[in-house]
């Protein structure tokens, strides 16, 4: 499976001055972007920034704000207050929206229709004439056999991956995908998983929002996280691993005791108690050393090793406001 | 607009709903032939007696049913007069404009096409196409059935025919139009159904005509769009039979405005 590629790295044929030119260009670019509802705000002076060729993540609780802004980034809900830019041209140009293929909450598909028909819809819309499009979108999504079936009759995985198919006629350069994994089963979320990375690969930049964080982390080169409509965070890849600091996990008989040895031991250690018999130890080196000085002070130890926090960890300590540390 | 349009008739033609509802006032109007046959030709009457329908003394007023009737007079009296042709062609617009919303679909078109003037534009132009079909259609349909029963009234001429045609579909566009506005606010197929009833039964007119009737202004209600299609012109006599042409337009351009401000205001 080809994984994402980082920032910085060149793509098949390009140069040092294309590279840097599509390195500082925003695909997306927010300011003070905000949404009020009656009197509460659903998203508020958002500050977004995706670069071309990003595979951004976008995560938040329910209702954080995430639909809204994506509804923004498309046209389909007016901003209260703030500007959007999308490659550099305000998203009102119709010509940047032909860049753009989205798939927002459910896929808008006719009930009675085919999945070739409704593709064929999109694509008159669209002004496309050429209808081998419509069958080359069918066959990257892997709905080409669906043949006559009424598109009422499809699975949910089914829907979503021809909303995905919509998404992608007319080549756009930018996908937003707004929970894409929705209703898919696992070879699906495979399937798709290995469509947006193929799509990477061909430059194009996607915002991609879902809650299933264990994929998210698979194929996101940056995340964003919203929270009550405040985006609280953009991190890189790279400062995410950083950040996922490791930690030594001891589950030890008398946590009091082994507290009081790790910490004369070890006072550049920082401790945190998980709970009545877990220990949490950022900074640890050498755990053998750490284990040697429990037993030899009599603290019984019933498992002990490396721990790398997830992407779903750090979000929802990130959600709880930070890691309290002892 | 253009490809908006070019959508729309693809969705028009796979769609079972334009037939379905074009198929209802086809039967209504062969029914209302065959009840006139029973009561009016001799032979139908013959049978009509037979079966208990009618009794000898209501034979004579039954005959005079048809007098002074030709085939433009029946064509309106089978739908257009009563708002059932507004009835069945509004459900269908109802069909099509909220199933856009209900589908979701919408949210595909809208993010290509940010200028919401352009899908309420596609709209009636559709509605005006699918009009314009169901209204010749449905004439010659109404023609061929004459035939089949004998030639049960005379045929018009095709001056008068012209002209109702012709303002009857600016008024039924209009009449369209005000289904799309529905539809825009509501984005509800129940509340769209209820509306399109309303509006095309005359419930709304009746209504407001005893409101106004209360300050001596209900005659201005000859100017809505159900009571100018039951008593709007047969035949151009005079240049005062042209403000027909005036109701439709003026009621077609006020609702797409209207549901083209109200598409602009609200988020998908």
């Amino acid at each position: 499976m080809p994984a994402a590629r980082q920032a910085g790295e060149y793509r098949k044929g390009e140069t040092e001055a294309v590279r840097t030119e599509r390195e500082n260009t925003f695909a997306i670019e927010t300011s003070a972007l905000t949404k009020i509802y009656g009197n509460k705000a659903a998203v508020k002076n958002v500050e977004l920034k995706v670069r071309e060729g990003e595979i951004y993540g976008f995560i938040g609780r329910n209702g954080a704000g995430k639909s809204t802004t994506l509804k923004m980034l498309c046209g389909l809900a007016s901003p209260t207050g703030g500007e959007i830019r999308l490659f550099g041209k305000p998203v009102s140009n119709p010509a940047v929206r032909r860049r753009l293929g989205v798939l927002i909450e459910t896929a808008g598909l006719y009930p009675n229709m085919t999945a070739r028909q409704n593709v064929v819809m999109k694509a008159r819309c669209m002004g496309l004439t050429d209808e081998r499009s419509v069958d080359d979108v069918l066959r990257l999504t892997g709905m080409q056999d669906t043949g006559r079936k009424k598109v009422k009759r499809f699975s949910m995985g089914m829907k979503q991956r021809l909303g995905v198919a919509l998404a992608l006629l007319g080549n756009p350069d930018m996908l937003i995908l707004d929970e894409p994994l929705n209703g898919l089963d696992p070879e699906g979320i495979r399937e798709l998983r290995q469509l947006v990375l193929k799509l990477h690969e061909e430059g194009k930049t996607i915002l991609v929002s879902s809650h299933i964080l264990g994929e998210l982390s698979k194929i996101a080169t940056i995340y964003g996280i919203i929270k009550d409509g405040e985006l609280i965070e953009q991190i890189t890849r790279e400062e995410l691993e950083e950040r996922c600091q490791d930690y030594f996990h001891l589950q030890v008989e008398d946590v009091r005791r082994a507290f009081a040895f790790v910490q004369e031991a070890f006072p550049d250690v920082q401790a945190e108690v998980a709970d009545d018999r877990s220990i949490r130890l950022y900074g640890v080196k050498d755990g053998a050393k750490l284990n040697q000085m429990l037993v030899e002070n009599q603290v019984a130890v019933y498992a002990s090793g490396f721990h790398r926090m997830d992407l779903e960890e750090y979000f929802l300590d990130r959600m709880e406001g930070g890691r309290r540390y002892v | 607009m253009f490809n908006l349009l070019r959508m729309d008739l693809y969705r028009v033609r796979k769609s079972k709903s334009v037939y379905i509802c074009f198929g209802i006032l086809l039967a209504a109007t062969a029914a209302i032939f065959g009840l006139l046959w029973l009561m009016a030709v001799p032979r139908g009457q013959e049978l009509a007696v037979r079966a208990g329908m009618l009794t000898a003394a209501e034979l004579a007023e039954s005959s005079a049913i048809l007098k002074g009737v030709d085939s433009l007079e029946m064509f309106r009296q089978t739908c257009l007069n009563g708002g059932t042709y507004n009835m069945v062609f509004g459900i269908w617009i109802m069909l099509f404009v909220c199933s856009d919303f209900q589908s979701g679909f919408i949210k595909n078109v809208m993010a290509l096409h940010q200028n919401r003037w352009k899908y309420v534009g596609s709209k009636i132009v559709t509605a005006g196409i699918v009009d314009f079909c169901y209204l010749i259609l449905h004439l010659l349909f109404t023609l061929l059935v004459n035939r089949l029963f004998g030639n049960m009234v005379p045929y018009a001429k095709l001056g008068p025919c012209v002209f109702y045609l012709s303002w009857a579909w600016l008024v039924t566009t209009a009449f369209a139009a005000l289904v799309i506005l529905i539809c825009v606010l509501s984005r509800s197929v129940a509340a769209g159904a209820v509306g399109t009833v309303l509006f095309s039964s005359g419930v709304i007119v009746t209504m407001l005509y005893s409101l106004m009737n209360t300050f001596h202004m209900g005659s201005w209600l000859k100017y809505s769009i159900y009571l100018t299609l039951s008593m709007g012109p047969g035949e151009y006599t005079a240049w005062k039979d042209l403000y027909v042409y005036a109701v439709g337009a003026g009621f077609l351009i006020l609702y797409t405005a209207v549901a083209g401000v109200v598409l602009r205001r609200r988020d998908i």
